[in-house]
């Protein structure tokens, strides 16, 4: 197992956009595991003393419109992003691998009633369906907004928006593997389908999973400030980076650094997750 | 070509995010780079001046043309404005009977004078003489009596009706002579005929929205949602007026790009813009910034006739919770005034009492009420209740600070932050109906309109569902009475019981902003940008 691993990562790191791309990935994962203890100041809180402050050596990013440190705000904000956008985007992948596979390796009525499903989701564009799902969400749950508030909504909205596009990239890789010997012959042999579909046609598709999932976090990042921006994603005054990148355009003559950071912070994570994606994409295909 | 795959996609990324830097930057640079005014078409001569010097102010032609930014106006129809920007173009169209000054008094304007009967019922106004429509037809006695008919017929669809309900009639008592007759006394009658929408029409008028006003203005042309151009009315009864030969209102859909504008000399006035933008353009060469105070409030509301709010301590524990100064410092940066918990502000002069404060910040006192309740009542010592608050002006920011604030004293708020048309919906989720909001109140030019409509029992818009006996005899009282030392007593009074119990918390009053280009001079802003008159405004340097 672990020559595997060690050779693996040896191949991740072996060019340097890759190494590059792999390392602002951990570093942003340590980031969210550990930002809020690293954190200077409370997130929330105003600091009274330094309103608007430009950043300085006790403020490295300054302090935006309501007097908070935006270092600690971008800081705490990793595992907001993490969660969110890494965690709608996990589920996602689990559901459409799951989905894709099925519907492929099965094919026949079950393939097209799920196709032509997920087509129905498709045809809307992505940040409308989010839009219609949080409205809702909110029309159900009336004054009991606190959860979807938190990001519960939003979650819930990167999965469904996200899973019929991964199920439809697993689905076109196992389409093309099911008919290969050794799939047949595993068949064969009278394997398992869970062994079949797992073991011997999921690792055909993982070059692609992974350039896929790395492309739908970027997005996924982007969908949840966008809907941050529109006012129906998470609320204030959660430091999501997309929400925290709105709040700072309006204040931007005063404030340009509460939205430089995080703005860069994003740019920074979605250009890391793409690099990362053709790394593995490349390390996977050579195993 | 595997290795190059990798590498081109290094430097797209790369190139991408130089693009997108530089536009940020771009975007946060001020815009320097254009400062000539190709829209410019009033003066025959260029105006003699250095284009190597700033430009930013360009006097435009012998007479000059103002150009303002605005919002867009949608109503024309001056019984139908609303909005600032369709506000102030009627009125530079129009004119009203009586007019509201600066400092909130009535003043003649197609009125030269009034007398009012001793028992309050019976107004008789003298208009102006030489006043003509801009058609060219002369405005009589007929013309107000018209105006106001229309404003106060209950079948005619217009927001005055109900204004209006208090007069019984309206007849021209001579060619230049209007008497108005109330069924009751009204103290502030004067201000109500000086309503946004009473500006006068002519008699029969078949389409109110034809421009045709006796106003220092007349209407060139109106492209919707790009620009109105005026130009000056010749003919106009006030001596000396207008000072400018040409006014223009362009339309932009947000502040930032309005002062762009101004910095860019696109446009030389703005008003109404977020502190943040109005404090990067003080000191700027070329722009003169203003700023008022208004009576203009943010106002936090506990529902109080449902649990939690319909419990005394938790009302008094949210006030003791409170920081208003702390709050004013850093929502308004200290423009305006810090609040008392009453919409009788500081700008109304005699009816506002100073002395009255809410109670001084007590965290420990709040919590220790608030366990006092949770006792009793079985109720939920954190309260864990949701903050409503449209996505505007700088009621997110206030929202924010608030739930901080209270967290200190252990009460959990969750914010919801909501575009307007959300916030203001019908329903049980609206405004109307939430236990927690927050609500932007605009100025008026006198308090007893909050009064009716936001405290009393029966107020239309009573929001906190408030319903106090007391208060509602001393808002009849104020609103009734003809003797002002009366009236200024019962505000005063209003002021300590909402200050006390009110289930209301008034943090701060509102400044209001404005920048014009220093090519102009004799400019005087109101508390409500929209009423605003610049016909009084001549160009610096003639």
């Amino acid at each position: 197992m672990w020559p595997r691993v060690s050779s693996f990562l040896r191949r991740l790191f072996a060019d340097f956009p890759s190494a590059l791309g792999t390392t602002i990935m951990l570093v942003f994962l340590l980031l969210a595991v550990f930002g809020p203890l690293l954190a200077p100041y409370p997130y929330d809180l105003p600091i009274y003393e330094h309103p608007r402050q430009a950043p300085d050596a006790t403020h490295w990013f300054g302090t935006d419109h309501l007097a908070r440190d935006v270092f600690s705000r971008v800081l705490v904000g990793a595992r907001s992003v993490l969660l969110l956008a890494g965690g709608g985007t996990l589920v996602a992948v689990a559901l459409g691998t799951l989905v894709g596979l099925v519907s492929g390796y099965a094919g026949g009525w079950l393939d097209e009633l799920l196709m032509r499903f997920f087509d129905s989701l498709l045809a809307l564009p992505a940040l409308l369906l989010a839009l219609l799902l949080l409205g809702t969400l909110r029309a159900t749950y009336g004054e009991d907004v606190s959860a979807v508030g938190k990001g519960l909504g939003v979650f819930l909205v990167l999965a469904v928006v996200y899973t019929p596009i991964v199920a439809r990239v697993v689905r076109s890789v196992v389409l093309a593997v099911k008919t290969r010997s050794y799939v047949e012959a595993a068949r064969l042999q009278g394997e398992s389908l869970g062994w079949i579909l797992f073991r011997e046609i999921l690792p055909a598709a993982l070059p692609a999973l992974a350039v896929e999932a790395a492309l739908r976090f970027s997005y996924a990042i982007f969908l949840t400030s966008s809907l941050g921006y529109l006012g129906v994603g998470v609320q204030p005054p959660n430091p999501d980076w997309g929400l925290m990148v709105n709040e700072g355009r309006r204040n931007v003559s005063q404030v340009p650094w509460a939205m430089w950071f995080p703005a860069a912070a994003i740019s920074v994570v979605v250009v890391g997750a793409n690099l990362m994606a053709e790394g593995l994409k490349r390390a996977l295909r050579e195993e | 070509m595997k290795t190059a795959t990798p590498f081109k996609r290094l430097v797209l990324t790369a190139l991408t995010l130089l693009v997108a830097a530089s536009l940020l930057l771009a975007a946060c640079a001020p815009a320097g780079g254009d400062t000539t005014t190709p829209e410019d078409t009033t003066g025959g001569e260029a105006p003699a001046t250095d284009p190597t010097e700033d430009t930013a102010a360009v006097p435009a032609g012998p007479a000059g043309k103002l150009r303002v930014a605005f919002q867009p106006i949608v109503a024309t129809d001056p019984g139908l404005i609303s909005s600032d920007s369709e506000v102030f173009v009627a009125n530079h169209v129009y004119d009203y009977l009586v007019d509201i000054d600066a400092q909130s008094n009535p003043t003649p304007r197609l009125a030269t004078g009034w007398t009012v009967s001793d028992d309050g019922l019976t107004y008789v106004f003298t208009l102006a003489e030489g006043v003509t429509f801009h058609d060219g037809s002369a405005f009589s006695a007929a013309d107000v009596v018209y105006t106001f008919n229309r404003l106060r017929d209950v079948n005619g669809g217009l927001p005055t009706a109900s204004l209006y309900a208090n007069i019984a009639a309206i007849e021209a008592t001579g060619d230049l002579e209007v008497t108005f007759t109330l069924s009751a006394p009204n103290p502030f009658f004067l201000y109500d005929l000086s309503d946004n929408h009473a500006l006068v029409i002519k008699d029969g008028t078949a389409d109110p929205t034809d421009f045709n006003g006796t106003g220092p203005f007349k209407v060139v042309s109106y492209t919707p949602e790009d620009r109105i151009v005026l130009e000056a009315n010749p003919a106009y009864f006030q001596a000396g007026k207008p000072g400018l030969a040409g006014l223009e209102v362009i339309f932009f859909a947000d502040d930032q790009a309005m002062v762009d504008a101004l910095r860019g000399g696109q446009v030389d006035l703005v008003m109404r813009m977020s502190t943040s933008l109005f404090e990067s353009l003080i000191g700027e060469a070329g722009i003169t910034t203003l700023d008022i105070p208004t009576n203009g409030f943010d106002l936090v509301r506990l529902r109080a006739d449902r649990a939690p709010g319909n419990d005394p301590r938790v009302v008094e524990a949210l006030k003791l919770a409170t920081d208003r100064e702390a709050i004013w410092q850093l929502v308004q940066q200290g423009y305006g005034a810090v609040g008392n918990d009453s919409p009788v502000g500081p700008l109304y002069g005699p009816y506002h009492d100073p002395s009255v404060q809410p109670p001084a910040r007590d965290v420990e006192r709040a919590r220790a009420l608030l366990a006092e309740y949770a006792a009793e009542t079985g109720g939920d010592p954190t309260l864990n209740l949701v903050l409503h608050v449209p996505d505007s002006g700088g009621r997110p920011d206030l929202a924010a600070v608030l739930q901080q604030q209270w967290a200190e004293a252990g009460i959990v708020v969750e914010l919801s932050v909501e575009p307007e048309s959300v916030y203001y919906a019908d329903g049980e989720n609206g405004w109307l109906g939430v236990d927690l909001g927050i609500t932007g109140w605009g100025s008026r030019p006198y308090p007893q309109f909050y009064f009716t409509q936001m405290l009393a029992s029966n107020g239309e818009w009573n929001e906190a569902h408030w319903s106090d006996a007391e208060v509602d005899a001393l808002i009849a009282t104020a609103g009734s009475t003809l003797d002002e030392a009366e009236r200024a007593a019962a505000y005063q009074q209003l002021q300590a019981i909402l200050a006390e119990r009110g289930p209301v918390i008034i943090p701060y009053y509102f400044a209001q902003f404005g920048a014009i280009s220093d090519a102009f001079t004799g400019f005087e802003m109101k508390a409500f940008a929209g009423r605003t008159d610049v016909s009084g405004v001549t160009l610096a340097t003639p």
